[in-house]
């Protein structure tokens, strides 16, 4: 059953049950608490009114069950309600322990970047499987246990009096509480996948039909453009109204089965309870008593529901695996000392299946020097920047820095190596604080001055909060150029001789973009620059081209030579400049 | 409480009455099952046989299930109408998608489209089961029961009568004053929130700059931080429904001593007393039922507000229907005194105000300007895709106000920057405009555009899935699948191009330039570019600069002089070698 086979091998549930485990025993027994509060106050109660009614002489032989009856009518709600404060708390710190882990983990595995940034929001969807998490905490697991203690409760209670009776509701209980919610678990789960697999489908024709509009209104298909959903919506209507009707007929079934209960109490209370008025005196109490029972056991076919999702979640976040550090021995290597990288030879895929990425590619890049790399897109260009840091390794050939192997100074990278990106990413935080993420050392004066060199200041100081403007999720509160200007900032502080440009300005208008340009190389004359960039914008500022194509170097030499001698060049920097 | 609106919605009346006479069967149903488990209990209580109390514990029994059937049958009407209605919202979304079109959709956004059709719908369905059932129970099920109860014992009566109003006075000091805690942290409280995701894809950067291994225990005090923040917002959160928890429970306790006393003083006898018990519970329920799912249900509510807020956009298209008509080198078009301002959220949008411009046959005009001046909305106003306020505009002699006309966009191919390949094959998405079209003219096209070595060299050649989910293909060959939906058209003679060669590198631009070049014969091309080649290709220059036409002539005459077009190409050219 996949129920047990989800768990059997992992490790992102159950070695935390264990943990706080004064917290979450607390929070199990204030669960049980409540409903046991429930249960008695109805129990008291019945008492009460049944022994009333004898008329006894004196009124203080029911002032103890008055009294009861009371503390019970409290007890419930405050019970409950630290119950609920108890078992979020639990679940909240499993959280930031789980949130902890999954970070080192990702941390752990460069590469994993590298795999995953085509397939969407992988992040995303790694954070949500945590609060996925949370939610089988609070709404099964918790439930289901409790309800479970109570099952064992009641029917030993009752067992004490009456051995076979005790057993009878134990029985019917545990189709109650434990097999109605696995069978309805296994029958809906299969229901469940496909819902998903046809909901993940709408979600792409809905993403087609709405960003698509304008190539529909255009074609005229409006029919067509109905009809793109028409046939999914349905499956999955046809498919939810079955999970609907199997939920609303669960439920009449665990009500029929409680009523059959309530029937068995009211037999045998008066089969067994009716020799003398003192015991039939505690008829209404035990009946009365089952009722609130029911707000515990009917709802856990209810959390299970989620299941399919959770363990969806559970299962993705059992194949990440923290990857173990193979690094050889570390040298350091001091920013001043660095002389020069070289690449050599190098050749690399992805795996063996995919076909050879870059082959035999050799490149001497000197202190100081500009580098431009071009190439058409998917040849390349972002990958031999990856290898340069190290984050990927070649199958064939070496990178050096000076003379160590690239792998040999990854601890202390940063000193040697920034990168500026396509969509530099902004924390959402204070624009200060984003800045001095670079070089967390730097003084307030410091950071500003960075951000005025990169001309952002007249910006900055013109906006309401000034150096304390809160950039917004991606830095959505600034435009593209902006952003990357920001980036530059950040790694001015960081001050590494080596920076790494890949595509920066793809996106941008060629005035921003010569503005751009122009404040990098300005900023950055003195560093090594490897610039990844997809036209001849700007190549005036570097010292090197290196064009890539699928199997070579079609043509490498400075800019100005080039022009003077390659045909080829000449006419792609002539459309380039519309000369 | 209740959105009006819902009354508008096919079949609610009907679905209320249903639903009102349901309720009310279910309210003596539970009034049965409370009348006849006390009679039982009470002869169980005289010490009598079980034959005696055979007959209520079978009434009892019946009263139980007939109780939970009605609720079967209530759940079940409601889901179908809830069903049934989503669809009708969901066709009526999608009809408005398609008619109030790109405008709407930038204003609202594409995600909170696609959500509003998809999620927002599902919240609805339970909005529609909190509203109808669960109100109509709170509304129906109490005052049966209150009746009742009153004409057994006056003092329960009026013990259950007064606390209702505690119980709705306590949520509702209670539930502002959760309100207001949590509006006071909110921003805090997303930042906090968001910021464990934040960090994941923030991880490579991090990395980057070396603060990766340092930032987990940033983590972890954040995520503690978050925990400290959450459980003092909850503590006043969850204290209304502690207070309805608790008045409830209460008012069960005062009532069994009220009872007990009542019983013991011999007021009146058992039976009256223990039904009264059995039934407050009862009493309390819908109330609590109600109230628990009810901030779950808001959600709910919003979405089917935002829902009715996209249904109620006007759509302004005055449909003066433009006869067919075929576009041919003699063709032309007359824009005079066109306005256009946004009025959505989006306040980087440019409003246009362009006095004249004429477009006539298979002319090639070039559309330039820096970013935000007016370029893209220009063409989009052509496309017919955005409505301008006011225009005088002739099509071939005909007068009409806007583009968005049939007649003319049939005769349109529009490449956009980055162009929406649909989830389908590299077949379905040639064909688009045509999808009859044979695969042998399919196959033409695909030459035409160069897309042939491309298409051989895949497994599944033509039949191969692209668009999301299928299989990622480059910039380069996106915009050929495009060229040869262009190609394939050969009925629609006007092209309007929005930047389609922004994105790509220099070498592929190249490669593209000779199958653009051989389809802009024949053609009305409309260009907005800002890569300076194309320029040399068209025949007309309209320089765009802050929404109006800053200049416009043949690029040789505009050349000539200092003007905006000569500053624009000196600044876009930026230093040369």
């Amino acid at each position: 059953m996949n129920f047990f086979k989800t768990f059997k091998s992992d490790t992102w549930v159950k070695p935390y049950i264990k943990q706080y485990k004064g917290l979450l025993i607390t929070a199990l027994i204030l669960g049980l608490l409540t409903s046991f509060c429930a249960a008695a106050l109805m129990f008291t109660s019945g008492y009460t009114i049944d022994k009333a009614a004898t008329h006894p002489i004196n009124i203080l032989l029911i002032y103890i069950p008055i009294l009861l009856t009371r503390a019970f009518g409290i007890g419930r709600p405050v019970f409950k309600y630290i119950e609920r404060l108890k078992s979020h708390n639990w679940v909240l710190r499993v959280t930031s322990d789980l949130r902890t882990r999954l970070y080192k983990t990702l941390e752990s595995d460069a590469s994993f970047f590298n795999e995953h940034h085509k397939t969407g929001d992988i992040m995303g969807l790694l954070s949500e499987d945590i609060s996925h998490l949370q939610n089988l905490y609070l709404r099964t697991i918790f439930p289901a246990v409790i309800s479970y203690l109570l099952t064992i409760i009641a029917s030993i209670a009752l067992g004490v009096f009456n051995r076979s009776f005790g057993f009878f509701v134990f029985l019917l209980l545990f189709l109650e509480v434990f097999l109605v919610p696995l069978v309805s678990v296994s029958i809906e789960s299969a229901r469940r996948a496909y819902q998903k697999s046809v909901k993940s489908d709408l979600y792409v024709q809905l993403t087609d039909n709405i960003l698509g509009v304008d190539d529909w209104i255009i074609s005229g298909r409006k029919v067509d453009f109905k009809n793109l959903t028409a046939s999914n919506i349905q499956n999955l209507d046809r498919s939810q109204n079955k999970s609907k009707a199997f939920r609303r007929n669960r439920d009449f079934l665990l009500q029929l089965i409680f009523a059959a209960m309530v029937v068995c109490f009211l037999i045998f209370t008066n089969l067994t309870m009716t020799h003398n008025q003192e015991q039939a005196n505690f008829v209404a109490a035990v009946v009365l008593a089952i009722f609130p029972l029911s707000d515990a056991i009917i709802p856990v076919s209810q959390g299970f529901e989620e299941w399919p999702t959770y363990r969806d979640s559970i299962n993705r976040l059992n194949t990440i695996k923290p990857i173990p550090n193979n690094l050889p021995i570390q040298k350091e290597l001091k920013p001043q000392n660095f002389k020069d990288i070289s690449i050599e030879n190098i050749t690399f895929e992805y795996n063996s299946s995919s076909p050879i990425l870059i082959k035999n590619f050799s490149q001497k890049i000197q202190h100081g020097e500009k580098l431009a790399l071009l190439g058409p897109s998917g040849i390349g260009k972002t990958t031999i920047l990856q290898l340069i840091l190290g984050d990927l390794t070649p199958q064939q050939g070496q990178i050096k820095v000076n003379d160590l192997d690239i792998s040999q100074i990854q601890v202390n990278r940063e000193k040697i190596f920034s990168v500026l990106n396509q969509k530099p990413f902004l924390f959402n935080t204070t624009l200060l604080n984003n800045v001095r993420l670079g070089n967390e050392q730097k003084s307030d004066a410091e950071v500003k001055r960075a951000i005025d060199r990169v001309g952002l200041k007249d910006l900055v100081e013109s906006l309401p909060d000034q150096y304390n403007t809160i950039v917004g999720e991606n830095g959505s509160r600034f435009s593209g150029g902006e952003q990357e200007r920001i980036a530059l900032a950040r790694i001015l502080l960081q001050d590494a001789p080596v920076v790494l440009l890949d595509e920066p300005t793809v996106g941008l208008d060629p005035i921003t973009e010569n503005d751009l340009l122009e404040t990098f190389f300005d900023v950055l004359k003195d560093k090594t620059i490897i610039w990844v960039t997809h036209h001849l914008q700007g190549i005036n500022h570097v010292d090197h081209v290196v064009f890539m194509n699928s199997d070579k170097i079609e043509m490498e030499g400075s800019p100005k030579d080039l022009y003077k001698t390659n045909k080829h060049f000449q006419e792609l920097y002539q459309m380039d400049q519309g000369l | 409480m209740i959105d009006k609106r819902l009354f508008r919605l096919p079949g609610t009346k009907k679905l209320l009455l249903m639903l009102a006479g349901l309720t009310l069967l279910q309210a003596f149903v539970v009034l049965f099952q409370g009348k006849y488990l006390a009679e039982a209990l009470v002869n169980s209580w005289e010490q009598k046989s079980l034959q005696t109390i055979i007959y209520p514990m079978i009434l009892f029994a019946s009263a139980f299930i007939l109780r939970h059937l009605f609720n079967l049958i209530n759940t079940k009407i409601v889901e179908n109408y809830a069903s049934k209605t989503s669809e009708t919202i969901r066709s009526k979304l999608l009809d408005k998608i398609y008619d109030a079109g790109p405008e709407m959709i930038s204003d609202e956004g594409t995600g909170n489209l696609v959500t509003a059709s998809l999620d927002g719908i599902d919240l609805v369905e339970n909005y529609f089961k909190l509203i109808f059932t669960k109100l109509m129970n709170m509304s129906i099920i109490p005052p049966v029961l209150l009746i009742y109860i009153y004409t057994q014992n006056i003092a329960s009566g009026i013990t259950l009568t007064i606390i209702v109003p505690l119980v709705i006075l306590f949520m509702i000091i209670l539930g502002l004053a959760a309100q207001s805690k949590a509006d006071a942290q909110y921003a805090q409280y997303t930042i906090l929130s968001n910021h464990f995701l934040d960090a994941l894809r923030g991880l490579p950067t991090l990395k980057m700059l070396g603060l990766s291994k340092r930032y987990a225990k940033n983590i972890y005090t954040v995520s503690d931080e978050y925990r400290r923040r959450t459980m003092n917002t909850l503590r006043i959160a969850i204290l209304s429904t502690f207070a309805l928890d608790w008045l409830t429970t209460l008012g069960i306790a005062i009532l069994a001593v009220f009872l007990g006393l009542g019983l013991i003083n011999n007021s009146f006898p058992l039976f009256p007393a223990l039904v009264t018990l059995i039934l407050a519970p009862e009493y309390f329920l819908p109330l609590r039922d109600f109230s628990n799912d009810y901030h779950a249900t808001l959600n709910g509510k919003n979405a089917l507000n935002s829902i009715f807020e996209i249904l109620e956009r006007p759509s302004a298209a005055k449909n003066e229907t433009l006869k067919d008509f075929a576009w041919d080198e003699n063709s032309k078009i007359d824009i005079n005194k066109l306005q256009f301002k946004y009025n959505g959220v989006n306040e980087d949008e440019v409003s246009l105000d362009i006095s004249k411009l004429k477009l006539t046959g298979y002319q090639k005009i070039g559309v330039i300007g820096k970013s935000g001046s007016g370029k893209t909305t220009l063409i989009r106003t052509i496309g017919g895709f955005l409505l301008p306020d006011q225009a005088d505009i002739s099509i071939n002699g005909q007068k009409v106000s806007n583009f968005k006309q049939q007649n003319w966009q049939n005769k349109l191919t529009f490449l956009p920057q980055s162009p929406y390949l649909f989830s389908g094959t590299i077949l379905e998405n040639i064909s688009f405009y045509r999808p009859n079209a044979t695969l042998e003219q399919i196959k033409k096209a695909a030459e035409s555009a160069g897309l042939e070595d491309f298409i051989n060299s895949l497994s599944k050649g033509y039949e191969t899935q692209i668009g999301e989910g299928g299989r990622g293909i480059s910039g380069g060959q996106q915009q050929r699948i495009m060229l040869a939906r262009a190609f394939l058209a050969d009925d629609r003679h006007v092209l309007i191009f929005d930047e389609p060669t922004a994105h790509l590198d220099i070498e592929t631009e190249y490669a593209l330039k000779k199958p653009m070049e051989k389809l802009f014969k024949n053609h009305l091309v409309i260009f907005a570019t800002h890569r300076l080649h194309w320029i040399k290709e068209m025949d007309y220059v309209i320089v765009m600069n802050d929404g109006i036409i800053a200049e416009q002539g043949t690029p040789e005459e505009l050349s000539e002089h200092n003007g905006a077009f000569s500053q624009l190409i000196k600044n876009m050219r930026g230093d040369q070698l």
